[in-house]
C-alpha cells in the first residue's frame, strides 16, 4: 500500500435526512423496500389496476361493515328497527349505510370487469389456471357477500330474497340443511349475519392472500394489446411501489365517487317484510335469473348461477391454445361475448317485466 | 372492410336469438286459476303490494276482486273486502289497506302469515306503527353534513383523477 492511500482523508458520508432514516429504520423492521421488485409498465394500466381496485373496494366495505355492525341487530324481530335506526338515528348511520351500499355495487362490478379484464387478455393460461380459479372462488365469494348483505336490510325484497335461499336449500336435499329455518335453533337472518360479517370476509381475505401471492409467483401476465404486444424487444418495467401509489390514488377517485353517491342517492330502504308473497324484483346484480325464474322455476336460480361458475371454471380447460390475442381465440371469446350479452339482456328484459310469483304460497 | 362489418352483425344475430327466446319462453303465470288461490292469500298479496309497491294499485285491485271470488273465503271477513274495493276505487289507499287488514283480523301493519321461523312473531298489543308506515325509501342527509362530504367527495374525486394523471 503506498503513503497517498493511507494520506487521502475518510470521505465523509452524505447527509442522511430525518425521512431516510424513518424510511431506513421502517425497511429494516418491515422490509419495505422488497416491494420496489420491477413490474412491466402496462401493469400501471386501469385495466391492470382493476383487482387492486376490487381489493380496496372490499376493504373499505370492512371498515364501513364494523361501523355497521355497532348498531345493526340481526334478531328478526328487531332488524328493520335497526336498519330504520341506522338512517336516522345515528350520526353519519345513513351515510355510511350508502357508503356500505355503492360500495357493494362497485365491488361487483369492479370484480365482474377484472374478471373480463383477465378472460380478454388470457391472463389466466399456463401457468396461471389455478389462480383463475381462486378468482372465480373470490367472484362467488363476491355474489355471497352481496346476496347475504341484501337480505339483513330485512325489508320485503331481503325477505322473498331469504324465501328463495330457503326454496333453493330444500332443492339441494341433504346438502341444504343449513338454509333450512329449523337447523341450530338460531333464525337463518342471525345466521346469514354470522356468514355476511365472518365467514365470508375470512375466506376472501385466505383467498385474496393465495391470490396475491401467486400473482407474485407467476409474475404479472403479459399483455396482449397495445404496441408493447408487437415489439419483440423487452417491456420497460416500473417499481411495483408505483403500481401501489397509483391503486392509492384510484383507490382515492373510488372513495369520492363513493361518497358523492352515498351523499346523492342514498339506497331505498323498504317497508317491514310479510312473509309468503312476492311483490318485489331482487337487486340488479341479481336480477338476471328473475326471468329464468320466471320460466322454468326457482329451480333456475340453482341451474344458472350453478352453469355460469362451472362456465367459468372451465375456461382453462377449454381456451389451452398458447395465443393471447382475443381476435386469435375468436370461438371462446365470441362465446363469452354471447354469455355477457345474454346476462345483460336478462337484466334489461327482467327489469321491464311486471313482478310475478314462484314461490307457492 | 370485412372485419369491420363482422361485429354489428354478430350482435345483431345475438339480440335477435335472445329475442326470439324472450318472446317464445312462456312466463309462469301467476294468475292461473285465480279462482282456486284462497281469499286469504289474496287479500294478504293486496296488502302487501300496497305497503311496497302502491303504484301497482291496478295489480293490488285485480288481488282484491280475486278475493271476492276466490272458492275458499275462509278466514277473511269478506264485507270487509268489499269495503277495501270501494275504498281503493275512490283513490283512499290508506283506508283500503287498513280495511284489508282488519278483513284478515290482522293487527294493522303487522305480518298478516308467519311461516315456521323465517321471522319471530312481533309482540301484539299494543299494535306497532303500520308497516307502510316505516318504509323510509330514500332518507337525504341534512344539516351540514350533506354540503361537507359533497365537498370531500369532489375534492376526493376530481384530486385523484389530477393525481392519476400526473403520476402515470
Amino acid at each position: 500500500m503506498s503513503d497517498t492511500t493511507l494520506d487521502r482523508p475518510i470521505a465523509e458520508p452524505p447527509p442522511v435526512s430525518r425521512r431516510q432514516r424513518l424510511v431506513d429504520a421502517l425497511d429494516e423492521r418491515l422490509g419495505l423496500k422488497s416491494l420496489q421488485y420491477p413490474i412491466p409498465a402496462h401493469a400501471n394500466t386501469l385495466a391492470y389496476s382493476l383487482g387492486g381496485l376490487s381489493l380496496i373496494a372490499f376493504v373499505l366495505m370492512v371498515a364501513t361493515g364494523i361501523f355497521l355492525t355497532q348498531y345493526y341487530n340481526p334478531d328478526p324481530a328487531a332488524a328493520h328497527e335497526s336498519v330504520r335506526h341506522i338512517i336516522t338515528g345515528v350520526t353519519l348511520g345513513g351515510f355510511v349505510r350508502g357508503f356500505h351500499y355503492w360500495g357493494s355495487m362497485a365491488m361487483i362490478v369492479l370484480v365482474g370487469l377484472h374478471l373480463l379484464r383477465v378472460f380478454a387478455s388470457a391472463s389466466f393460461k399456463r401457468p396461471r389456471e389455478g389462480n383463475w380459479v381462486i378468482g372465480v372462488a373470490l367472484a362467488a365469494l363476491t355474489a355471497g357477500l352481496f346476496f347475504t348483505g341484501s337480505v339483513l336490510k330485512w325489508d320485503q325484497e331481503s325477505l322473498e330474497a331469504l324465501e328463495h335461499n330457503i326454496e333453493i336449500g330444500k332443492l339441494l336435499g341433504k346438502f341444504g340443511f343449513w338454509f333450512s329455518d329449523t337447523f341450530g335453533g338460531i333464525p337463518l337472518l342471525t345466521r346469514l349475519y354470522v356468514v355476511h360479517i365472518a365467514v365470508l370476509p375470512a375466506l376472501f381475505t385466505l383467498a385474496v392472500a393465495v391470490h396475491l401471492l401467486l400473482v407474485k409467483r407467476h409474475g404479472m401476465a403479459p399483455s396482449p394489446f397495445g404496441d408493447r404486444a408487437k415489439d419483440s424487444g423487452p417491456e420497460p418495467t416500473r417499481p411495483f411501489t408505483r403500481h401501489l401509489a397509483e391503486l392509492g390514488v384510484l383507490g382515492l377517485v373510488l372513495v369520492g365517487v363513493l361518497t358523492l353517491l352515498a351523499v346523492l342517492l342514498p339506497p331505498v330502504h323498504g317497508p317491514t317484510p310479510i312473509e309468503g308473497i312476492e311483490v318485489t324484483k331482487p337487486p340488479w346484480p341479481l336480477l338476471w335469473v328473475y326471468p329464468v325464474e320466471d320460466w322454468i322455476g326457482v329451480v333456475g336460480i340453482l341451474w344458472a348461477t350453478l352453469a355460469i361458475f362451472a362456465a367459468l371454471l372451465v375456461v382453462p380447460l377449454v381456451d389451452r391454445s398458447p395465443e393471447l390475442h382475443p381476435r386469435r381465440r375468436l370461438p371462446v371469446v365470441i362465446g363469452a361475448g354471447v354469455v355477457v350479452a345474454l346476462i345483460i339482456g336478462l337484466i334489461i328484459y327482467a327489469a321491464v317485466r311486471p313482478v310475478a310469483s314462484h314461490i307457492s304460497m | 372492410m370485412p372485419g369491420t362489418s363482422r361485429g354489428p352483425r354478430l350482435l345483431s344475430a345475438i339480440a335477435v336469438a335472445w329475442l326470439a327466446v324472450a318472446a317464445l319462453a312462456t312466463p309462469a303465470a301467476a294468475h292461473e286459476g285465480e279462482e282456486s288461490v284462497p281469499a286469504l292469500t289474496q287479500v294478504q298479496v293486496a296488502v302487501a303490494i300496497l305497503r311496497t309497491q302502491p303504484e301497482l294499485v291496478d295489480l293490488a285491485a285485480d288481488r282484491i276482486n280475486d278475493a271476492t271470488e276466490a272458492e275458499d273465503k275462509d278466514g277473511v271477513d269478506i264485507d270487509r273486502v268489499e269495503q277495501a274495493k270501494i275504498a281503493l276505487e275512490a283513490g283512499d289507499m290508506a283506508k283500503t289497506e287498513l280495511l284489508l287488514e282488519q278483513a284478515l283480523g290482522a293487527c294493522p301493519g303487522q305480518p298478516v302469515t308467519n311461516p315456521a321461523g323465517v321471522r319471530a312473531r312481533l309482540p301484539q298489543t299494543p299494535c306497532p306503527t303500520p308497516a307502510h308506515e316505516l318504509a323510509l325509501g330514500r332518507v337525504p342527509l341534512h344539516g351540514a353534513a350533506k354540503p361537507t362530504l359533497l365537498a370531500i367527495g369532489a375534492v376526493l374525486t376530481l384530486g385523484g383523477l389530477v393525481l392519476t394523471r400526473r403520476i402515470r
